[in-house]
């Protein structure tokens, strides 16, 4: 078809008004006032973990939980950022940036435990809770974030999909560790993080399997 | 970007609002600049490629017309859904490209025969063609001959997108069988 005529088919004079999309950063507002009550109503529903006091004063738990967090709001963001043309993709990357400081966070906490527990935190026990815990608590922010998501453009799919599992896992995660005993460090780190990275994946996945054939 | 007219974002925003002169005039207006963003983005693209992208682009702005933000300026939307889409018809292409080139090996244009080896190709091809079953014939005519988009070959022909792919490299096998030409497959 000639560019001309497309032009006068695309400009006929029935043109329907669009309602402008909400930006990225107002839209993650109105992810996290959906996704925080659930979060902590989840928390509240399973019971906080018997040591979460002393948790809450050690550092390194703090610094993870942080790290959770910030990961699941810059992947939340670059998910919405994604669908936009004209957002640059190094917003896409901050995610990642996010998510290996928060697992170079995590094994340098288990190698300094491995040191001092003689190897003990090293041990890997079976928590087939994890992944599904994960799912479920993740499952408010998944949908939240899928409704914000509706009046996406289909740009970058691959990258809204991935980062939109992401953040859910690394919100419900943060919250799990509230009230969840992990065990071991590497117990937590097979299992919880593995769940992050395998939800993670499927997220991908989706994306892949949603694409629109041409 | 240095280059963008101040009406453009106007334009952009009314077209938003369903103002349809605006939207033409500002297609037409971006249309030179779109040409020359698309050609100093991928310099080995030739013309007809450069149209394809250029109208990929004008499509998926008036798909995504929402998507802009009134207060930013509009030339890193357009030239960012250039980008993305450009991007993708290339990959297209060449993925395209790639599956054509044992169609052309069979020598399927009928149209103008040079030689006497040529017209005994083209001869070969009809009555191979002819063989076939009507439905084969159908599926060719819509994918390769018409080079239609596999979404459209698709709804024309009633078959999904992954039953027609099945059904088009069947067709192609039993063409080549038909014209002597089966190794490789």
């Amino acid at each position: 078809m000639d560019t001309d005529d497309l032009i006068t088919r695309l400009a006929a004079a029935n043109l329907p008004p669009v309602r402008p999309a909400r930006a990225p950063a107002r839209a993650i507002g109105w992810w996290l006032l959906a996704s925080l009550p659930a979060l902590a109503a989840m928390v509240w529903l399973m019971g906080p973990r018997p040591d979460l006091g002393p948790c809450l004063a050690d550092p390194a738990f703090c610094a993870s939980e942080a790290l959770a967090a910030v990961t699941a709001l810059l992947a939340a963001y670059a998910a919405l950022c994604a669908g936009r043309p004209d957002e640059p993709g190094w917003k896409l990357a901050l995610p990642f940036a996010a998510l290996a400081l928060w697992l170079a966070v995590l094994g340098r906490q288990c190698f300094i435990l491995s040191i001092s527990t003689h190897g003990g935190a090293l041990v890997v026990r079976p928590d087939m809770m994890c992944l599904p815990a994960i799912a479920l608590t993740g499952l408010v922010p998944a949908v939240a974030l899928l409704l914000l998501l509706r009046r996406a453009g289909r740009f970058r799919r691959y990258a809204v999909w991935f980062n939109a599992a992401l953040a859910a896992a690394a919100a419900a995660e943060a919250a799990l560790r509230l009230f969840h005993p992990e065990g071991t460090m590497m117990t937590m780190l097979v299992w919880q993080m593995g769940s992050v990275a395998l939800l993670s994946a499927l997220g991908a996945a989706a994306g892949r399997l949603l694409r629109p054939r041409r | 970007m240095a280059d963008e007219d101040p009406r453009w974002r106007d334009w952009l925003a009314a077209a938003q609002a369903g103002d349809a002169t605006a939207y033409a005039t500002l297609l037409r207006a971006v249309l030179p600049w779109l040409r020359g963003r698309a050609r100093s983005r991928w310099p080995g693209a030739g013309a007809a490629d450069i149209e394809d992208i250029v109208q990929e682009t004008l499509l998926a702005l008036h798909q995504n017309r929402h998507l802009y933000d009134p207060s930013r300026p509009a030339a890193p939307f357009l030239y960012g859904i250039l980008k993305l889409r450009g991007a993708e018809v290339r990959r297209r292409r060449q993925r395209h490209a790639g599956r054509e080139a044992e169609l052309d090996d069979a020598a399927l244009a009928v149209s103008t025969p040079a030689t006497q080896e040529h017209a005994t190709g083209a001869r070969q091809l009809g009555e191979a063609l002819a063989a076939l079953p009507a439905r084969d014939r159908e599926i060719l005519e819509l994918v390769k001959m018409q080079d239609l988009p596999l979404a459209e070959a698709s709804a024309r022909s009633g078959l999904s997108v992954p039953v027609l792919k099945t059904a088009t490299f069947r067709a192609i096998a039993r063409l080549r069988k038909l014209m002597g030409a089966d190794h490789g497959y």
